[in-house]
């Protein structure tokens, strides 16, 4: 587990960068600074990530942004890409209609 | 965009059956059977969306119902991902605005 | 609620899902395959270039052609393909969620084999949502799959195996590829694919990348720039070009969701999670298997081969077949593997900057900074004879294992011996008949046929030609160098399609013996 007032303290302040309007989550709009604001804020996990701004929680359930995202989150916390968890991987995988979801085989 | 009359590995391209649908409100024809978003592209339709934050213009993207940019409302039903959906005679394809509605939505 | 039996399941019916099937139900395994998409064939319906490897790999055979015969194969051994299934979830009980049509229904299977493949990774650049930038592989889906030219003027980010393949496929459907970028200092897939896009007058920028992409409610432009070694853009080095595609190739991701939500153990390195397997796919759950991109990022070629070996073990898994019998197979088809997993671009060589080849002989760094091998370094290759007669020269100047060319020459004119990674030789003293199979059987396109002199101060060149409109004899045009650029003006003498060449056409120019060395593509003047 990650001590986040030390991280917090080693990382320093939030100092925006010059690209921090740019989208990651194309689904929800999420940007750049958004997420690396998130991490200043105390945030260390993409599924904290996705509850807090919901990047990564749109249609596409993060199939195009998970890597990137992974990767901001890496160097912002100074951590090793391969030491940050992916997001959950849950039911359902795919997009779904909830009415199809609900409609099981009888 | 053109489609590709006769390719040199391919061969000449399948003919299909050209049917019409409305993009819009607007007539417009494509095969039957082909993605609702090639039909479109053929016909110079570029922009399938606009997002519910930024209010961007969104296309094809992914192309394989992945990434779900692509999405449009197609016989009354929002979020149709138009790549992997195939083109029928009749079909009413509108540009969504957002997650539902109609332009004034935004 | 109902829970239907299956013996196998295999989710993804692309070239590992449809091998593992077809090898598990020689065996006796009854199964099914499922499939969100509405075609079988995962990626290979897409591929319309040769393959590499030797003949045991399917070489020099088109992946189109490849899925065809995995399509007909699983077929007659009564595997069950369903289409547009969408498996939803998967639980450690090997129980499958799959949505068909609008109903889900639930699974279980004795065993499960995942084959689901690799999705696209992204960059985010400035304008990288706007419609018109695209992925490689939809670019692919469009052109070869639906018909369609994804643009007219597109400009290509990424020089991988797929950045390289797709702006050749895009150049064959009558598109116009204004240039190619990547971040990294060098060109990330074969020389080979390189050579092919670069002979046609396409410019490598490396060590570049996308600073902003243009337009308003779809891509006019695109501005680029150089970056120093800590991906930072340098200021003064923009460049700008007017397209109205672009496409994003920068590599690709297992898809392991569905091996990851059942509680499977991940290996997660550089950010790549990939499941624990053993050679056989076999997965931390015992009778849950992984192969091909999902168990980690490869080749088509080695996805079928992991395939057979998942497909076996799986057969002994359920007790058809022995676990010497299966063992046995598995050994064999690991040979197979093996020797595709050798040579420059092997696993083990990732990142590594190799200097010279096997041989000894110095890389072309051109070739890995602007796609062509130059004029004076090709010199230094085997595959470079001089002869006044009719020869075959190969330009293949990176051990990469593949070797039909040795075999298509029945004059013994080409030699690349045991190690299927060694560069073609071009035999001194040998007689080359202009049969033209060598220049066919190239699925790099490397092999030209050269006569130094046909007529007092002419000679001619053959070249693989995969274009439309075909030239015709006797049209004239220009004769371009391995950077595209025009050398002289120049007669086609012959033009040769055959059965046997398998869509690639033999163009033969005439050019000065003086430009002989150096002509290796043909443009038609206007």
């Amino acid at each position: 587990m990650l001590d986040i007032q030390k991280k917090l303290k080693e990382i320093g302040p939030f100092v925006p960068e010059e690209d921090d309007d740019l989208l990651v989550c194309r689904c929800e709009e999420v940007t750049k600074g958004e997420i690396r604001k998130a991490l200043h804020q105390g945030i260390t996990t993409v599924e904290e990530l996705r509850r807090f701004l919901r990047c990564g929680m749109g249609l596409c359930q993060g199939q195009t942004c998970g890597m990137i995202t992974r990767r901001i989150v890496a160097k912002e916390l100074k951590i090793p890409m391969g030491a940050i968890e992916p997001a959950t991987a849950r039911v359902p995988m795919r997009p779904i209609e909830m009415e199809i979801a609900g409609n099981e085989k009888k | 965009m053109d489609r590709i009359a006769e390719h040199p590995i391919l061969g000449n391209s399948p003919e299909g059956k050209m049917v019409t649908f409305t993009f819009d409100g607007k007539e417009l024809s494509g095969y039957e059977g082909e993605p609702i978003a090639v039909a479109l592209r053929v016909n110079g339709v570029m922009v399938h969306r606009y997002t519910a934050k930024r209010h961007e213009p969104r296309g094809v993207f992914c192309a394989i119902g992945r990434c779900t940019d692509c999405v449009m409302i197609v016989d009354g039903v929002p979020n149709v991902r138009t790549c992997i959906t195939p083109l029928k005679a009749g079909m009413k394809v509108e540009t969504q605005y957002g997650v539902t509605g109609k332009e004034g939505a935004l | 609620m109902k829970i239907e039996h299956k013996e196998l399941i295999v989710v993804g019916a692309g070239p590992a899902g449809l091998s593992a099937a077809i090898e598990a139900a020689k065996s006796g395994v009854k199964a099914i395959v499922f499939d969100e998409n509405s075609k079988p064939g995962g990626q290979l319906f897409k591929q319309i270039h040769k393959f590499f490897g030797s003949k045991e790999h399917k070489a020099k055979i088109r992946g189109f052609k490849i899925g065809q015969d995995l399509l007909q194969e699983a077929e007659k051994l009564g595997v069950e393909v369903v289409l547009n299934a969408t498996v939803v979830g998967l639980y450690p009980e090997k129980e499958i969620i799959v949505k068909i049509g609008g109903e889900v229904i639930h699974y279980k299977a004795d065993a499960v084999l995942i084959a689901t493949g690799a999705s696209e990774n992204m960059v985010n650049f400035r304008g990288w949502t706007l419609p018109g930038v695209i992925g490689a592989g939809a670019a692919q889906t469009m052109m070869n799959l639906h018909h369609i030219k994804p643009g007219n003027r597109v400009f290509m980010l990424g020089t991988g195996n797929v950045g390289l393949v797709v702006s050749s496929q895009l150049l064959q459907a009558g598109c116009e590829v204004v240039a190619l970028a990547d971040a990294a200092p060098k060109i990330g897939g074969y020389g080979v694919h390189a050579s092919k896009v670069a002979r046609t007058g396409v410019p490598f920028y490396l060590s570049h990348t996308i600073k902003e992409v243009e337009g308003e409610d779809h891509v006019t432009g695109v501005t680029i720039a150089q970056v120093d070694e800590h991906f930072q853009f340098i200021p003064g080095t923009e460049k700008h070009f007017a397209v109205d595609t672009i496409c994003v190739a920068v590599g690709l991701s297992p898809m392991a969701q569905l091996l990851k939500m059942d509680g499977i153990v991940m290996d997660d390195t550089k950010g790549r999670t990939v499941p624990k397997c053993d050679r056989t796919g076999a997965t931390s759950i015992p009778g849950i298997y992984a192969a091909g991109d999902v168990a980690g990022i490869e080749e088509a070629s080695s996805a079928m081969i992991e395939g057979r070996m998942s497909g076996s073990a799986i057969a002994a898994y359920l007790g058809y077949l022995s676990s010497d019998s299966s063992e046995h197979r598995v050994d064999t088809l690991e040979n197979s593997l093996s020797s595709l997993r050798q040579g420059m671009f092997a696993p083990e060589n990732r990142g590594k900057k190799i200097e010279t080849t096997e041989e000894g002989i110095a890389i072309s760094q051109n070739l890995l900074k602007a796609g062509f091998v130059t004029d004076d370094e090709i010199t230094r290759f085997p595959g470079f004879r001089k002869e006044m007669k009719v020869h075959p020269v190969l330009e293949c100047t990176q051990n990469i294992p593949c070797n039909p060319c040795q075999s298509a020459c029945a004059k013994g004119c080409i030699s690349i011996g045991e190690h299927m990674t060694s560069l073609p030789i071009s035999v001194d003293g040998s007689t080359c008949v202009n049969c033209g199979m060598c220049v066919a059987s190239c699925s790099g396109q490397a092999i030209f046929l050269v006569a130094e002199e046909t007529r007092a101060g002419f000679g001619e060149v053959t070249i693989p030609y995969e274009f439309l409109p075909l030239p015709a004899e006797g049209d004239g045009g220009f004769a371009l160098g391995r950077d595209g650029k025009k050398l002289c003006e120049t007669t086609i003498t012959r033009v040769r399609t055959s059965k046997a060449y398998d869509g690639t056409a033999l163009v033969t120019m005439e050019v000065p013996t003086e430009y002989i060395d150096k002509a290796r593509f043909y443009k038609k003047i206007g």
